[in-house]
């Protein structure tokens, strides 16, 4: 049956009927706003006037990419990352490059982890980049969850056969995500990859260079560093789990933030980190070395 | 400065190639004479045998002023052999060429009618007939058996004929000589095989289109191609084979030709894939004044068998056929060397322990390490500067790039030893790597070795260290 002021008039007074109609209105225009925004509507107070119409936008069975951690997963729209948008992810300082991959790295397992997914990944990467840490470590990417065997890696010259490429990837929307490794990427290319994002339902991820300071049309915007970790569990001396401190600075129908978390590569779980003070190594206690430790072992040996 | 070449005027007037052109001058004031540029007509005369693929995949230059065309199987095409001499000729004149043809059986018995004879078409088996009054220069001997079989009264082709090949061979001064005599005469009469080759490699599969008006635009190449390609792909289809490069031709009215090539990873007959390989390249094509026959030659064709078509876009084979054809795309913009896939390799040396493969190489099975590596390795490991409590500690601080480290977690060392088989007989040996995973103060995680043990024995040099990578 479709609703019209005439037929609801012999049950209800004029106004009423009019403040329900500007309320259905305003309720149709915010949902089509938030659409063509691309995120779930924000305001408590209408959702229930259409909860059953914004349901869709959270599809069943599409997977749920999140952080795992209720404090960063709060602040993201819909309590998730959209895995069709374009996130950026820059790092702090140029020695932080390093950490800006691993956080990459991590989100892709996680993306992996809730899609069960087996999609193949594109990895487009800067000559340059390559050449300041090196190139993709295949036994390293294994150890880090992700079967190499599942990327496709584009090394090119410049930025814009990179965000070609990343584009070219989206648009075949086969791919299970699609990242790129940028040393700046103006707002027209962010949102010319968004919309591919769009359109294909591929998630893409943009490492830009810690120096790059070009707006971006991206779903979310994260600063990583690299922070000191606590010790092995079983070798006080022995690196931790890496810990990075995320910031996200841009962050659509979302709350910005900043947190330290902590990676576990065996589990690919998120965890957060209290920050640590920053101790050098002699004002460190001394760690405590039981008996046939591994690194007594390691010394007879 | 002599005469290199003469229009047919000059030649009527009394001029022969060769003579001075003071000589020239004298008898005709008024000639006119450009430079030669030999190196200029030999391009020239490879881009009019390319300007011939309109009728043939096979041509091929002739010495300075000839083409080869086998025709073998394209008449049909062109009315029957008159026709397509005559379309031939036609063409090159509207170019500015005067054409002489000759077509028969051997190309020895061609090449003796198109420059010596007066019909241009010697029928199926009569070669004999037509060559008979030709000259014996037509039979393209050496001048000093040519000269000499004119003293001995063989002034034409036909004499020689009825000669007995034994008596022949005797007259000449060496056996070789009477030899090539023979060769030639064998070659023009079909008796002997007379191998010759293309200029292009002949493909496998080609369509070809001939349009009515020249085609000017873009679109209407877009259309011209998509009619090649569907025709391309069905035969490609009813020899269960695919395509692995592809070339499309586009002759020109002015008679220049243009070429785009795409490649695949995978032998290929999906007419939509191909189609968008070209897409980009086709705007980059020159259509000149218009395109007047277009050709899709496949050059490269690989066995490809009928598959069941996916019923589902999830389905695993279509997907991974998605994925080669955008690897496809990509190689054909980018190159190919830059698409590639991570290979593991059975070394411990961890340089060595990987290989960047073409990326339609997948299936490879990645053994997860459970020694610590790093997320990326560089590919040259950088030698730093250490300070270590005692010499076969983990480093307390070290220097890279110039940046002073303090180290506040250390874990190692991992010993790696360099493979044995790969030092016989090397002049530099590699020697003992300790890895160390560690962390500096700042949380920067980086995989560092020293090389060489101290007090070692037979070791040339100290110990040095080197950072390989860095951790996520």
């Amino acid at each position: 049956m479709t609703l019209s002021p005439d037929s609801l008039s012999p049950f209800t007074h004029g106004p009423p009927v009019k403040l329900f109609w500007r309320r259905a209105a305003l309720t149709d225009l915010r949902r089509k706003v938030a659409a063509i925004e691309g995120r779930p509507p924000q305001y408590d107070n209408v959702r229930h006037a259409f909860s059953d119409k914004a349901a869709p936008i959270t599809e069943a069975g599409t997977p749920v990419w999140r952080f795992g951690v209720e404090a960063i997963d709060e602040a993201l729209p819909d309590g998730r990352l959209a895995n069709t948008g374009l996130h950026d992810i820059t790092a702090d300082a140029y020695g932080d490059g390093p950490a800006a991959v691993g956080f990459c790295l991590a989100l892709l397992r996680r993306l992996q982890a809730a899609s069960a997914g087996t999609g193949a990944v594109l990895w487009c990467e800067n000559t340059q980049a390559a050449r300041e840490f090196g190139g993709l470590y295949g036994p390293g990417l294994a150890a880090l969850g992700i079967d190499p065997d599942r990327l496709i890696l584009v090394t090119v010259g410049r930025d814009k056969e990179v965000l070609w490429a990343m584009e070219e990837g989206l648009r075949a929307a086969t791919l299970a995500a699609v990242i790129g490794e940028v040393t700046t990427a103006d707002f027209t290319a962010s949102r010319r990859l968004s919309l591919a994002c769009a359109d294909s339902a591929t998630p893409a991820l943009l490492l830009r260079h810690h120096r790059d300071t070009a707006t971006s049309a991206a779903r979310t915007r994260w600063r990583v560093a690299a922070r000191p970790g606590a010790a092995d569990g079983w070798d006080a001396r022995a690196p931790g789990r890496p810990r990075w401190s995320l910031e996200l600075t841009r962050c659509r129908g979302g709350r910005p933030g900043s947190w330290h978390v902590e990676w576990n590569d065996a589990t690919g779980d998120f965890r957060l980190a209290a920050p640590l003070a920053d101790r050098t190594a002699a004002s460190q206690p001394a760690p405590i070395r039981a008996w046939g430790g591994p690194h007594l072992r390691r010394r007879a040996g | 400065m002599r005469l290199y070449a003469l229009n047919r005027s000059a030649a009527e007037q009394g001029l022969a190639v060769g003579q001075a052109l003071t000589d020239a001058r004298a008898l005709i004031p008024d000639l006119t004479v450009h430079q030669a540029e030999p190196a200029a007509n030999a391009k020239a005369l490879k881009a009019l045998a390319d300007w011939c693929g309109r009728y043939t995949p096979w041509t091929n230059t002739d010495g300075d002023d000839g083409l080869w065309l086998d025709i073998t199987g394209c008449a049909h095409l062109f009315g029957g052999e008159a026709g397509l001499i005559d379309d031939l000729v036609h063409r090159l004149k509207d170019l500015g060429f005067t054409a002489h043809p000759g077509l028969a059986d051997t190309p020895g018995a061609a090449w003796a009618i198109a420059r010596h004879g007066n019909t241009p078409i010697a029928d199926p088996g009569e070669q004999n007939e037509v060559l008979a009054p030709l000259p014996i220069e037509a039979l393209r001997l050496d001048p000093d058996s040519a000269l000499l079989l004119h003293r001995l009264g063989l002034k034409t082709v036909g004499p020689l004929l009825d000669l007995p090949r034994a008596t022949l061979e005797r007259r000449f001064r060496s056996p070789e000589e009477g030899e090539a005599v023979l060769t030639r005469l064998d070659q023009a009469m079909g008796r002997r095989d007379e191998p010759l080759s293309p200029l292009h490699p002949i493909p496998a599969f080609t369509a070809r289109l001939v349009l009515a008006e020249p085609v000017l635009t873009a679109e209407g190449m877009e259309a011209v191609q998509d009619r090649l390609l569907a025709n391309l792909c069905h035969d490609l289809a009813e020899a269960q084979k695919g395509a692995r490069s592809l070339t499309l031709h586009a002759y020109r009215v002015d008679g220049e030709v243009a070429r785009i090539a795409i490649a695949m990873g995978r032998p290929a007959r999906d007419p939509r894939h191909m189609k968008r390989l070209f897409q980009e390249r086709l705007e980059t094509i020159d259509l000149g004044f218009g395109v007047e026959t277009a050709l899709l030659t496949a050059d490269l064709v690989e066995p490809l068998l009928p598959r069941q078509i996916a019923l589902q876009a999830s389905d695993r084979l279509a997907s991974n056929d998605a994925i080669d054809q955008l690897v496809d795309r990509l190689a054909n913009r980018l190159g190919e060397p830059h698409i590639r896939r991570l290979k593991p390799y059975e070394s411990h040396i961890p340089e060595r322990a990987q290989r960047r493969v073409p990326a339609t190489q997948n299936g490879a099975e990645w053994m997860t390490s459970t020694r610590p590596r790093p997320l990326r390795l560089l590919d040259r490991p950088e030698p730093i500067e250490v300070i270590a409590e005692i010499p076969e500690s983990p480093p307390k601080q070290f220097i890279w790039r110039r940046v002073a480290r303090r180290v506040l977690h250390a874990d190692g060392p991992e010993r790696i030893e360099p493979e044995w088989w790969r030092q016989i007989g090397q002049p530099v040996q590699e020697r003992v790597r300790d890895y160390y995973r560690v962390e500096d103060r700042e949380g920067r995680r980086y995989w560092l070795y020293r090389e060489g043990l101290y007090q070692a024995e037979g070791q040339s040099g100290k110990p040095a260290w080197f950072l390989h990578g860095v951790f996520g």
